[in-house]
């Protein structure tokens, strides 16, 4: 059980890992969407490694971290994009140096969007 | 001469309040001390869990000790409810439909939020059953699952509550905390007597402590209508135009 025990202390340095990323990205990204990817995306692996590496190092809490894990998996994304569609119609602009907006003209080009803008 | 009459009153209010007060020894630590049996600290600690078999002492004391006054908590959470009810009632004409404030909320929204509902629910439910053995309980637990129909009638923006079942849980749970209350009167003992009931059972069961855990449950589904029936009210209402 030994090889277990490093298995699980490797995943969690590696969530560790994804976690500072996540937060360095929230500190240095320069706009709403690219912060938010760096607080969601990163940390939804983070916190899956962590937990994970947990659930290897102690053997007997294996299911639970897997049901937790699943939770995670399925509500961070979902948050985030919400979190990201409400921003967005909300008129926060992107980071204009991209020069792409791909999801202007399915928002702006969508009559329904424009009748709630009037 | 209505000055005087005030300073008077003050001075006899100022009397008594600092004869109150020098009741209580200089400086004496009258619940810190655990091996003092006279504080009331030590006491609870003490008596609780071969009183009433709780292992939880804090749900021991909310729901039993102060079993009263939680009933009075219970009653003022159902009072806000109903005075914020009152007061954002809004007329509504002849065949309209309410309708909520928010837009429409995208599929991916919709399904998750269908999807991790009756897990939230579940974890509501597991914390209030479990009240008297594990931190939490009743209005703890009552939150959580309020929270899961927040998710629902924020992904949905027709989603509807039946208002006549809401309003039938509370008062059922209500009168199940109350009528347990009454019961111990009949049976010989006091206003919700502990073991008037199932019996006390042994520590750390599911079912242990008497009336202690059916009396959480009963708060459990109390808070969660009640706190829902709150954030449907909260969402229905219409920001003026102008």
């Amino acid at each position: 059980m030994e090889i277990l025990k490093y298995i699980g202390m490797g995943l969690v340095v590696i969530g560790a890992i994804f976690l500072f990323l996540g937060a360095l990205g929230i500190y240095r990204m320069p706009d709403v969407y690219n912060r938010m990817q760096a607080g969601t995306k990163a940390t939804t692996l983070g916190a899956i490694g962590l937990i994970l590496g947990v659930g290897f190092m102690q053997p007997e809490w294996i299911i639970k971290t897997l049901i937790i894990i699943i939770f995670i998996a399925i509500a961070n994304p979902l948050s985030s994009h919400a979190l990201a569609r409400a921003a967005y119609r909300n008129k926060q602009k992107p980071y204009m140096k991209n020069k792409v907006d791909a999801y202007e003209k399915v928002v702006y080009d969508n009559p329904e969007n424009k009748k709630e803008e009037e | 001469m209505k000055k005087y009459l005030a300073i008077f009153l003050l001075l006899i209010v100022g009397f008594y309040l600092i004869q109150a007060f020098n009741l209580v020894p200089f400086g004496a630590n009258r619940v810190g001390n655990i091996d003092d049996e006279s504080t009331v600290g030590a006491y609870y600690l003490k008596n609780t869990v071969p009183k009433t078999s709780v292992a939880n002492v804090v749900t021991a004391i909310v729901v039993n000790y102060r079993g009263f006054d939680t009933l009075g908590e219970v009653t003022v959470l159902f009072l806000a409810t109903t005075g914020l009810g009152s007061i954002l009632f809004r007329k509504r004409k002849h065949g309209e439909e309410e309708e909520r404030v928010l837009k429409e909320s995208s599929q991916l929204v919709k399904i998750g939020s269908r999807l991790l509902f009756p897990f939230i629910a579940l974890l509501g439910i597991y914390v209030f059953i479990h009240g008297h053995l594990t931190p939490g309980g009743g209005f703890q637990g009552g939150a959580i699952i309020a929270t899961g129909f927040l998710l629902m009638l924020v992904a949905y923006k027709n989603y509807k509550l039946g208002h006549g079942a809401l309003t039938w849980i509370e008062s059922l749970a209500g009168i199940t905390f109350a009528g347990i209350g009454i019961w111990g009167l009949i049976t010989g003992g006091t206003f919700l007597e502990n073991n008037a009931f199932p019996g006390l059972g042994n520590v750390n069961d599911l079912i242990s402590g008497g009336v202690i855990p059916i009396i959480y449950i009963a708060v459990g589904f109390k808070v969660a209508a009640e706190l829902t029936g709150v954030l449907d009210i909260l969402l229905s209402i219409k920001p003026n135009k102008n």
